[in-house]
């Protein structure tokens, strides 16, 4: 499978869900193919799935998908059974795994020499995990996850073809504000109070 | 003020309460027992325990980019666990956090003195700022006022919890 007809299948599923990305060239895929101020870009190799997990217990009415990727998940493995502990209802926690670490130069990971991505999240306590292995198989996957109200996991083999998309647009801070003033208004709620000078109290 | 761990432990999770902190995500250590007995028990918190302390910057990122005030409880060497997080999330995305940090190797601790020497030098080389609580008496006021410093700062903050703080054994009766 190609990763980008992926995020196009879930692209158009994808209604009001909040979208963490792994670093890499998934997260400019995806802006391009769903711009917006509910996606949320990770900076840390291997945060992506629990960044999303705590977006998920923060909002557990709302939609969280993490968009992970072999070489993340693999530097945060224990990220699987907290996740399975905590179990929130709303994550969907999708991996494309391209078996390199494609941002640091291509360099093979372990899933490329037989590690089991799904296996390791079955094995963690996440029951509902499934690898999709044709377009169709991922874009059933993703509906059914995407509209039920169970935990998922997720796995896509992907290959390593990268699509030309433009570069991501705004730094790491405009990310986190536009992305905290689309919560506030979209969920109705204040985050940031603004205390009024003590010269006018 | 000498008291109990359990007396302890319920003093600073109603100060974490009060200080707004609704999400609480924590790792072990045998001087946190209570602590940690207490912030299970704990009602309007969400408690998150975790393999490894750097998930739980992420987790605490995650949940205040939804609204939510958030707290992580660990020991000094899982703060050194989480330093990548850290730096290229919490500080990068500034992102307020506090982290409570059981201080090992704190002066007259018989063990992990190399832990406790590096632990202050990393916090002053990240430009984290941190307070050290010794007296139960003032954890309260002092929670209460690191939170607000993070949210005005925009940044993690640290609080050094000590041995006397948590009501565990008085270092010196070892001697």
């Amino acid at each position: 499978m190609k990763r980008y007809d992926c995020l196009k299948i879930l692209a158009a599923e994808i209604n009001d869900a909040l979208v963490v990305s792994s670093a890499g060239a998934m997260t400019l895929e995806w802006n391009s193919l769903h711009p917006g101020d509910g996606n949320f870009r990770v900076r840390t190799l291997g945060l992506c799935s629990s960044i999303a997990l705590g977006m998920a217990l923060g909002l557990p009415h709302r939609k969280v998908v993490a968009l992970d990727g072999d070489g993340s998940l693999l530097m945060n493995l224990c990220s699987l059974p907290t996740i399975a502990r905590m179990k929130p209802a709303n994550l969907v926690h999708i991996v494309f795994d391209n078996e390199v670490y494609e941002a640091s130069g291509s360099k093979k990971t372990a899933t490329g020499a037989g590690t089991d991505l799904v296996g390791m999240a079955c094995a963690a306590g996440i029951k509902n995990s499934q690898w999709a292995k044709t377009d169709d198989q991922f874009a059933s996957a993703a509906r059914a996850a995407l509209r039920g109200s169970e935990l998922c996991f997720i796995g896509a083999k992907v290959t390593t073809e990268r699509t030309a998309v433009p570069p991501f647009p705004i730094d790491e801070v405009e990310n986190k504000y536009r992305f905290m003033r689309y919560i506030e208004k979209s969920e109705r709620i204040e985050i940031f109070k603004t205390n009024l000078p003590a010269s006018y109290s | 003020m000498q008291i109990t761990g359990a007396e302890a432990a319920k003093i600073l999770v109603n100060g974490l309460k009060d200080a707004g902190i609704s999400l609480i995500a924590t790792l072990p250590d045998v001087n946190m027992s209570d602590l940690l007995h207490e912030v299970e028990e704990a009602q309007d918190v969400i408690h998150v325990p975790l393999c490894r302390e750097e998930e739980g910057m992420g987790i605490c990122a995650g949940a205040y980019l939804v609204g939510k005030k958030c707290a992580a409880i660990m020991q000094n060497g899982g703060f050194f666990n989480s330093n990548n997080a850290i730096v290229s999330t919490l500080l990068q995305y500034q992102i307020p956090v506090l982290l409570l940090i059981y201080y090992a190797g704190d002066i007259g601790d018989r063990t992990f003195g190399t832990t406790g020497a590096m632990t202050e030098p990393v916090l002053q080389a990240l430009g984290i700022r941190y307070y050290i609580m010794r007296d139960i008496d003032d954890a309260p006021e002092l929670i209460k006022r690191a939170q607000i410093l993070a949210e005005d700062s925009k940044k993690p903050i640290a609080l050094l919890m000590t041995k006397e703080l948590l009501g565990r054994r008085s270092a010196l009766k070892s001697l």
